[in-house]
């Protein structure tokens, strides 16, 4: 792969039916990457957590709008000892500004239903920044795993 | 998502199966806290479980804790691959009671 790599743009509406779609156009982006199943399934999942997250809590029940997720490929640097990274950039154009704190994971010793999610990104993904849309309403996750 | 609920003798078998995300989610919920209300113990067989994200696992949760309170045993069977992965990286792989084979779980129904 070159140095930095666009692997997948998909722009698609913030909902549960959507999903599944999503998966799948995620799947075969990170095919050629020649990551372990396991691997795959875990980022998979990850940011799957993340666009639920967004139809849940950005979105809610109030609004309504699009998720744009930007795959990419991006080399390690010289004397760096890994090989590159996958950053998942996904956007939002929600009037709710996600703050860092639900981002959070929550303790696991609390058995309870709920608040996994961000638990399941924190740790699967190595970097996990938040910041608002440059212009307009909205927010940009992005996550990077090392490879 | 696949989810039936057959009558064994002494217990409830669950059959999931497919993918289990938020979509589907709130119908496994329903199923797992109908069947519990029935008073028969609940073992979920998640052999056929492609995939299952957080909103899946958090109604195995609400299962295990409404069982745990009406004092039913409650248990998964054979769990996938997929569904493992998830259950281990939320550490609840320590929290469930899992199982092999029915007969480990009639054995605890004694």
């Amino acid at each position: 792969m070159t140095a930095a790599q666009k692997l997948l743009v998909f722009q698609f509406p913030a909902c549960a039916e959507q999903m599944g779609c999503l998966r799948q156009k995620l799947r075969e982006a990170l095919a050629p990457c020649g990551q372990s199943d396991t691997v795959v399934n875990n980022m998979v999942l990850a940011v799957s957590e993340a666009c639920t997250n967004i139809i849940q809590h950005a979105y809610g029940q109030s609004d309504k709008g699009d998720i744009v997720l930007e795959v990419e490929w991006q080399n390690g640097k010289p004397g760096c000892n890994v090989t590159g990274s996958l950053v998942f950039r996904l956007t939002d154009f929600a009037r709710h500004k996600t703050c860092a704190e639900e981002m959070r994971s929550r303790p696991l010793d609390e058995i309870r239903p709920g608040g996994l999610g961000c638990h399941i990104i924190n740790e699967v993904m190595d970097e996990v920044v938040l910041r608002d849309r440059e212009s307009g309403k909205g927010n940009v996750l992005e996550l990077r795993k090392r490879l | 998502m696949e989810c039936t609920v057959r009558s064994q003798t002494g217990f409830d078998l669950l059959e999931l199966g497919g993918e289990v995300d938020l979509q589907f989610s709130h119908k496994l919920r329903e199923t797992i806290l109908g069947s519990l209300k029935t008073g028969n113990p609940l073992l979920i067989d998640m052999a056929k479980v492609s995939y299952i994200d957080s909103s899946g696992i958090a109604s195995l949760v609400e299962g295990f804790q409404t069982a745990k309170t009406s004092k039913l045993q409650y248990g998964l069977l054979n769990i996938s691959n997929a569904a493992m992965q998830v259950l281990t990286l939320t550490r609840l792989d320590k929290i469930f009671d899992l199982h092999s084979s029915t007969d480990q779980f009639k054995q605890k129904l004694q």
